[in-house]
C-alpha cells in the first residue's frame, strides 16, 4: 500500500516536471506575434534614424497632455529633485498634467509594472530613467505600438525602445569642466595627477581621454604625472593620493574621477594639511562632498543639475507631442535653460553644473 | 474604516452560502474586482487582465510549490535567488559556454532543481530548520549570481525566445496556459493524491506522520526539489519577459510569494491551505495593485493598502477558524 502511494506521488511530481520540461523544450511556433510592421518610413526621417516611432500617434499640438514619470526609484534625493524640474517646466508650461510614481527600490521588474499600468491607463508620454536599458525595452516598445510617446533621462534605454533621450553629461563636457575647473585653480601650468575607478572602468577612461585632448589642445603645459587606480574603495583612494603627494612633490592638483575616489583624495590632502595648496577636482555628489566644501578645502563639484535634467525632459515630451520635436531636429527650446542641442535622438543638457559652497546646500542627494 | 465594514458585512452575506476560507476570499476577490472597476473604467478589460497575467505568472509558479511547503510545516526563504541564479545559468551558458539556446534552458531548469535539491537535502537529512536553512541558500544563491555573472548581465537573445514571455497563444499569454497547466496539475496532486495527504500529515504533525509510515524526509526532499524546478521555470520565463539576466532579479520576491500563500488561506504552522486559496490570494493582491496604480493612486499608498487587507483576511479567517 505504502509503495503504491510513493509509486503515486513520485509519478505525479515526475508528471508535473515532465510537463514542465516539455512546455520549455517545444520549439517555439514562429513568428509568436506579428512581426511589428516596419515603421512607415517618413518622408522626412533622417537616414539610419534608429530611435523609435511611436504607431499612429494621435495629433497632440497644443493639447492637454498626461505625462507619468517612471524614475529608477522614488524616496531619494536624486529623483526628487529630477521630479521637482519636471512639476516645474509642467507648471510653466500649463495644460500637463503631471505626475511621478515608481517603486521605492531600483528594481526593474517593479519599474516595468509601473510602467506597464501606466499605458494600460492611457497616458499621453512616458519619461523614464531605466534601471536596465535591455529589460525596459519590451514595455516601452508596448508604449511607443500604442501611441505613447517616450522618452528617457539621466540613464538610457535601447535606442529603438525611446524616441528621445536627455543625456545629461557628455563625455566631452564633463572632461572639458574638469579641465576647466581645476586650471582656474591651479593655472595653466601645473603638475596634476589622477585618481580613477579602475584602470579598465569604461566611464573613467572615457573621461580621461576627454580631459588630455581638450587640455592638450587648450593648456599644452597642463601635465599630467600619473594615474592611478581605487578600485572603488575611498581606502584606496586615500592611499593613492598620499603616493602622489610623496613621489611627485610638485603636485598642484588631483583629479578624483569617482564618487568614491574624489572624497578619498581629498581627505589625503586634507590630513596631509595641504588645503589650499593642492587643489582636488572632481566628479561627485554633493551630499558626498558637502563637508570637504563647507571647510574649503574643495572649491567645487562637477557634475550635473537633476533638476534641469527633469526640466529639461518635461520640454521636450511638450516639443514632441507639439510635433516642433522631431526626428532631424537639431535644437529644443528648453525654457530657462534655453536652447538645447540635440545630436541624433540624445539631446544634449549642456555643460555640466559645478556645486560651490554657495549653491551646495540647495541639493540634498 | 468603511473598508472594515464592508469586509464585516461581505463577509456576514458569505457565510451562509460559502462557509469556507476559499469562500471567504472568493467573496473578497469579487468585492474588490467591483470597487476598483468603479475607480477605473480601463480595469475590468479583458485585455487589462489577461496583461496582468504576465506580470504574476512568476510569483504564481512560485506560489505553488510554496503552498505545498508551507502546508506541510516548513518555508522557502531562497526562490527568489535561485530565480537568479537560474537566470544567470541560462544567460551563462548560452552566452559564454555557447550552448544552444534550449539546452540552456535547460541547464536553467537543472540549476533551479538542483538548487531545491540542496535545500531539501539540508532541511530533510541534515535537520535543519527549514527557515535557517533557506535564509542561508538565500545569500548563497544570490552570492553565486552575483558571482557567475560578475553583476553583468547578458542580453542580446533571438527574437523567438521572446515567445514565453511577451508571446500569446490566441489571446493568451504564453507563460498563463504554462501556468494554468500546472495549477491544475498541482492542486489535483495536493487535493486528490495520496501525497497530497502526507503533505497535510506532515503538517499537521510531523512525528505522528512518521509512525504512520509516512516517508517524511522523501516528501520534504520533493518539495524543496519541485520549489526550486519551478524557480527555474519562473527564471526562464522572466528572462523571457524581460530579454536579459540580471544577478539581481527576483530580490525580495520571496516576500510576495509567502503573501499570497498566507493571504490564501495557508496557515504558517502547517497542516492548512489550498491551491485555490493561494490563486485567490494572489489574484487579490495583484488585482488590488493594478486596480490601485490605474486609479492613480501612488505606489506606496498601495503597498500599504496591500497590508491593510492581508492582516484584515488573516484576522477573518482566525475568526472563522473559532466558529
Amino acid at each position: 500500500m505504502a509503495t503504491n502511494k510513493r509509486l503515486v506521488s513520485s509519478l505525479s511530481l515526475l508528471v508535473a516536471s515532465v510537463v514542465t520540461l516539455s512546455a520549455c523544450a517545444a520549439p517555439p511556433p514562429a513568428a509568436p506575434t506579428p512581426a511589428p510592421a516596419e515603421p512607415k518610413p517618413a518622408a522626412d526621417l533622417p537616414a539610419n534614424w534608429k530611435a523609435g516611432i511611436p504607431k499612429n500617434a494621435p495629433d497632440r499640438k497644443g493639447k492637454k497632455l498626461v505625462i507619468r514619470d517612471v524614475p529608477k526609484l522614488i524616496g531619494i534625493g536624486y529623483f526628487a529633485a529630477t521630479t521637482k524640474g519636471m512639476e516645474e517646466a509642467a507648471k510653466e508650461l500649463g495644460n500637463i498634467d503631471f505626475k511621478t510614481d515608481a517603486p521605492t527600490e531600483a528594481k526593474i521588474e517593479k519599474q516595468i509594472e509601473f510602467l506597464d499600468n501606466f499605458i494600460t491607463q492611457g497616458v499621453d508620454v512616458l519619461l523614464f530613467a531605466a534601471n536596465d536599458p535591455v529589460a525596459i525595452a519590451p514595455v516601452l516598445k508596448k508604449a511607443l505600438d500604442q501611441g505613447i510617446l517616450v522618452v528617457g533621462y539621466d540613464a538610457d534605454a535601447q535606442e529603438d525602445a525611446r524616441q528621445f533621450f536627455v543625456n545629461q553629461a557628455t563625455f566631452e563636457a564633463i572632461g572639458q569642466a574638469l579641465i576647466e575647473d581645476m586650471v582656474s585653480q591651479v593655472g595653466p601650468e601645473a603638475d596634476v595627477a589622477i585618481v580613477t575607478s579602475s584602470l579598465t572602468a569604461p566611464n573613467q577612461n572615457r573621461w580621461i581621454e576627454e580631459m588630455k585632448k581638450y587640455s592638450a589642445a587648450k593648456y599644452p603645459k597642463l601635465n599630467f604625472v600619473t594615474t592611478l587606480p581605487s578600485e572603488e574603495d575611498q581606502q584606496l583612494a586615500f592611499k593613492a593620493t598620499q603616493d602622489i603627494m610623496k613621489t611627485y612633490p610638485n603636485v598642484k592638483g588631483v583629479f578624483g574621477l569617482s564618487s568614491v575616489a574624489f572624497p578619498g583624495a581629498a581627505d589625503a590632502v586634507k590630513q596631509a594639511g595641504k588645503c589650499g595648496e593642492i587643489a582636488v577636482v572632481g566628479l561627485s555628489t554633493p551630499n558626498q562632498m558637502r563637508p570637504f566644501v563647507k571647510e574649503g578645502c574643495v572649491k567645487s563639484v562637477v557634475l550635473w543639475n537633476p533638476v534641469d535634467l527633469g526640466y529639461a525632459a518635461v520640454y521636450a515630451a511638450r516639443a514632441l507631442a507639439d510635433g516642433e520635436l522631431k526626428p532631424g531636429s537639431t535644437e529644443l527650446k528648453a525654457g530657462r535653460l534655453g536652447t538645447l542641442k540635440i545630436n541624433g535622438s540624445e539631446i544634449l543638457l549642456g555643460p555640466p553644473f559645478i556645486y560651490t559652497k554657495e549653491n551646495i546646500d540647495n541639493f540634498d542627494f | 474604516m468603511t473598508n472594515t465594514k464592508v469586509v464585516r458585512k461581505a463577509y456576514r452575506l458569505n457565510l451562509n452560502a460559502l462557509r469556507s476560507q476559499e469562500g471567504v476570499l472568493f467573496g473578497l476577490l469579487i468585492l474588490i474586482v467591483f470597487v476598483l472597476s468603479l475607480l477605473s473604467e480601463r480595469f475590468l478589460t479583458v485585455n487589462n487582465l489577461l496583461n496582468q497575467t504576465r506580470l504574476f505568472t512568476e510569483t504564481a509558479l512560485l506560489a505553488l510549490p510554496m503552498t505545498l511547503i508551507i502546508i506541510s510545516g516548513g518555508i522557502d526563504l531562497s526562490v527568489g535567488s535561485m530565480l537568479a541564479w537560474s537566470a544567470v545559468m541560462l544567460g551563462f551558458s548560452w552566452q559564454l559556454v555557447g550552448l544552444p539556446l534550449p539546452l540552456a534552458v535547460l541547464v536553467c531548469l537543472l540549476t533551479g532543481l538542483i538548487g531545491g535539491l540542496i535545500n531539501g537535502a539540508l532541511i530533510a537529512y541534515v535537520r535543519v530548520p527549514a527557515l535557517i536553512a533557506t535564509l542561508a541558500t538565500l545569500a548563497i544563491y544570490r552570492g553565486l549570481s552575483f558571482g557567475i555573472s560578475q553583476a553583468r548581465s547578458v542580453r542580446g537573445f533571438p527574437e523567438e525566445f521572446a515567445f514565453w514571455g511577451q508571446g500569446q497563444i490566441g489571446p493568451f499569454p504564453t507563460q498563463f496556459l504554462i501556468l494554468m497547466a500546472l495549477v491544475i496539475i498541482v492542486h489535483i496532486l495536493l487535493s486528490r493524491t495520496g501525497f497530497g495527504r502526507w503533505v497535510y500529515a506532515i503538517g499537521n504533525n510531523e512525528v505522528s506522520a512518521r509512525f504512520s509510515g509516512i516517508p517524511v524526509e522523501r516528501v520534504k526532499l520533493a518539495l524543496y526539489s519541485f520549489s526550486g524546478l519551478m524557480a527555474g521555470l519562473a527564471a526562464f520565463i522572466f528572462t523571457s519577459r524581460v530579454t536579459t539576466t540580471r544577478a539581481d532579479a527576483a530580490t525580495g520576491l520571496e516576500l510576495d510569494v509567502i503573501a499570497a500563500v498566507v493571504l490564501g488561506g495557508a496557515s504558517i504552522f502547517g497542516g492548512s491551505g489550498s491551491i485555490v486559496g493561494t490563486i485567490l490570494g494572489l489574484l487579490i493582491i495583484t488585482l488590488l495593485r493594478n486596480g490601485l496604480l490605474l486609479a492613480g493612486v501612488k505606489g506606496d499608498a498601495t503597498f500599504m493598502t496591500i497590508g491593510l487587507v492581508l492582516i484584515l483576511a488573516v484576522l477573518v479567517n482566525n475568526a472563522l477558524r473559532k466558529k
